[in-house]
């Protein structure tokens, strides 16, 4: 039988094993959802060094998709299993609807003076920039000028297609529709031209998969970012970006506190360690590719602009107005484009 | 008593069913009668969405078909195979569970992407059928629900072959000797003889094949591509990307409910064989 004080002396130990965590905490950690490949690989290369050198804090990462995150901390209903969100504009827009934030202080992110207006508000901060247009293999086609042109002979039969699942499919999918007289909120005129070619087109795949069947031969044009072609350049892959004539589309990435994250002071000195000089200039560099975002930074020369503020002409996107319409989209493609 | 305290030994194996299986199923099918994406309106708003739209008919017949297709497949090639291991001697044996064991042992992601390689535009086969001169344009293997089926075959190979080698090897091999000396040919021994007394395993194997290639997201997208359209790709669209979970749930109970109608009627057919054997 169980004496109370049995039962007390057990309920402590259980207790005292709740507090192991969070004393585990106390030493300085803080934990950040990151995409899966070359963010993970980055950010634990790079990142997670600096920020135990400068802070003494651990850096735990959580290999997260945008969207996996924030369904994940949707599910976990003000108990988010993470510090910080790394997000693209789309899932960042949902973030903010959903109250997923806490708005953050700029006074303690010193580094923010460093990013140009515009990638600092209240609710996070831009710390990578990316920049999507066409890829193609120069050794099979030769270089198509804009998204036209991909509905023609000799790319439309090497074309290898995305939906609408990711943020460089949907603005691609967008810029592609505005070339055939459609616009951010109609995409039809897109579908439309894509459903005539549709029997010529090499592939139709899953995001994640469009590198792979790249490297394999089974598309040679493909819309993508610059730092996945940079990347597969890396591994001698024969890969080209064009940035096409009606403008490269830019879109940032940015980083966020949870709302009821643990760690708060931690995840600030975080986001302040992304954005500063020495981080943002390891990233630059390969195997990684990032787009740098700090001004002191320069930009590396395989970009198709020689500073940041040449991005300012490039094509951005209301995220306010696509998400609403998102679902709708994908639904339509799906049923289109099935066989 | 003996028996309570037997009661007792299942009881943590059935808290913890009950808590991480039936909890979340018996939430599955809360959520998904509700109307809108913040979980908010009960009502049957997704259901009839979902049931009332053609191509969702067209999406649950493909899924079956493809589990059907896999099936054939995994019988038509491990059928054999196991017969291969019945006849092998001891060491030989030894190689071949080996063998077949061996990709269960590597991820199925690897095993994925190594089918892109194979089947490939510049893959082995079209390299092979194109220097061979069988062909002068490379085939379109993948991106097919041929090339998908193909690779589904060798990925789910194992679960058909595990428990349909391991009723046959506890077949007597007097009855195999009985058969022919009474006169009967192989084929007919094969027949009459082996078949019957293997289908318990047949079964299992088939059960395990149709559940784990209609549920196999991964091999299903990045071989099938996105034109090629199953269950868990609409699952994963609505749950992850558009983040309508009710929606998602509906799609998920579909997906539950047909492939558990689909293994209930093989093990029903199981059964009636079984019957067969002994009766």
């Amino acid at each position: 039988m169980f004496s109370r004080r049995r039962l007390l002396a057990g309920a402590t130990a259980l207790g005292g094993a709740a507090f192991l965590p969070s004393i585990a905490h106390a030493k300085g950690s803080v934990a950040a959802a990151i995409y899966p490949g070359t963010w993970e690989e980055a950010f634990r290369a790079i990142v997670a060094p600096a920020l135990k050198k400068k802070d003494s804090v651990d850096l735990e990462l959580q290999p997260l998709f945008a969207v996996d995150q924030v369904a994940k901390a949707k599910a976990a209903r003000g108990a988010p299993p993470f510090d910080a969100f790394v997000l693209d504009p789309g899932p960042r827009i949902t973030a903010i609807q959903d109250g997923l934030f806490d708005k953050i202080d700029i006074k303690k992110i010193s580094n923010a003076s460093k990013l140009p207006a515009g990638l600092v508000d209240e609710w996070g901060i831009g710390v990578n920039a990316q920049v999507v247009g066409i890829a193609y293999n120069p050794k099979k086609v030769p270089a198509p000028k804009g998204w036209k042109d991909l509905f023609t002979d000799p790319w439309v039969s090497r074309l290898g297609i995305t939906g609408f699942q990711t943020t460089f499919g949907t603005v691609s999918l967008i810029e592609i529709a505005k070339v055939f007289g459609g616009s951010e909120t109609n995409i039809e005129p897109a579908l439309v031209e894509l459903k005539k070619v549709l029997p010529k087109i090499a592939a139709v795949g899953q995001p994640a998969a469009m590198p792979g069947l790249f490297q394999q031969g089974q598309c040679d044009v493909i819309y993508t970012n610059t730092q996945t072609v940079a990347t597969l350049k890396g591994r001698g892959v024969d890969i080209e970006f064009v940035k096409p004539d009606t403008g490269a589309i830019t879109f940032l990435t940015t980083l966020h506190i949870a709302k009821g994250a643990a760690e708060v002071e931690n995840a600030y000195k975080y986001l302040d360690i992304v954005a500063g000089k020495e981080v943002q200039e390891a990233l630059t560099k390969p195997p990684y590719n990032f787009i740098p975002v700090n001004k002191d930074v320069p930009l590396p020369d395989y970009l198709p602009m020689k500073n940041l503020d040449e991005m300012s002409s490039y094509v951005r996107h209301d995220w306010a107005k696509i998400n609403p319409l998102r679902a709708g989209w994908i639904e339509k493609f799906n049923k289109e484009m099935a066989k | 008593m003996r028996k309570l305290a037997e009661w007792q030994l299942a009881l943590p194996l059935a808290l913890a069913f009950a808590s991480i299986f039936l909890a979340p199923l018996l939430m599955l099918v809360g959520v998904s009668f509700f109307n809108d994406d913040k979980i908010t309106q009960p009502g049957f708003g997704q259901w009839a969405k979902f049931l009332g739209d053609p191509f969702s008919y067209k999406v649950i017949a493909d899924t079956m078909l493809l589990g059907l297709k896999t099936v054939c497949a995994t019988i038509v090639i491990g059928y054999p195979l196991a017969l291969i291991y019945l006849d092998a001697s001891p060491r030989l044996q030894k190689v071949l569970i080996f063998i077949i064991v061996m990709p269960l042992l590597l991820s199925v992601v690897v095993r994925t992407f190594a089918w892109i390689v194979v089947l490939g535009r510049e893959g082995v086969v079209n390299t092979l059928l194109m220097q061979l001169g069988i062909i002068s344009e490379p085939l379109r293997l993948l991106q097919t629900e041929l090339g998908l089926v193909i690779s589904l075959t060798q990925i789910e190979m194992p679960l058909m072959l595990l428990p349909l080698i391991s009723v046959m090897s506890r077949l007597d091999p007097n009855l195999r000797d009985a058969s022919s000396a009474l006169g009967a040919s192989r084929w007919r021994t094969l027949f009459k003889v082996i078949v019957p007394l293997s289908m318990p395993g047949l079964v299992a194997g088939c059960l395990l094949v149709f559940a784990s290639s209609t549920t196999a997201f991964i091999s299903q997208t990045v071989i099938g591509g996105v034109r090629l359209i199953y269950l868990p790709l609409l699952i994963w669209q609505q749950s992850l990307v558009v983040f309508n979970w009710p929606f998602a749930a509906v799609v998920s109970l579909t997906l539950l409910v047909s492939v558990l109608t689909v293994v209930s009627a093989l093990s029903y057919l199981g059964r009636r064989s079984g019957g067969y054997v002994h009766g």
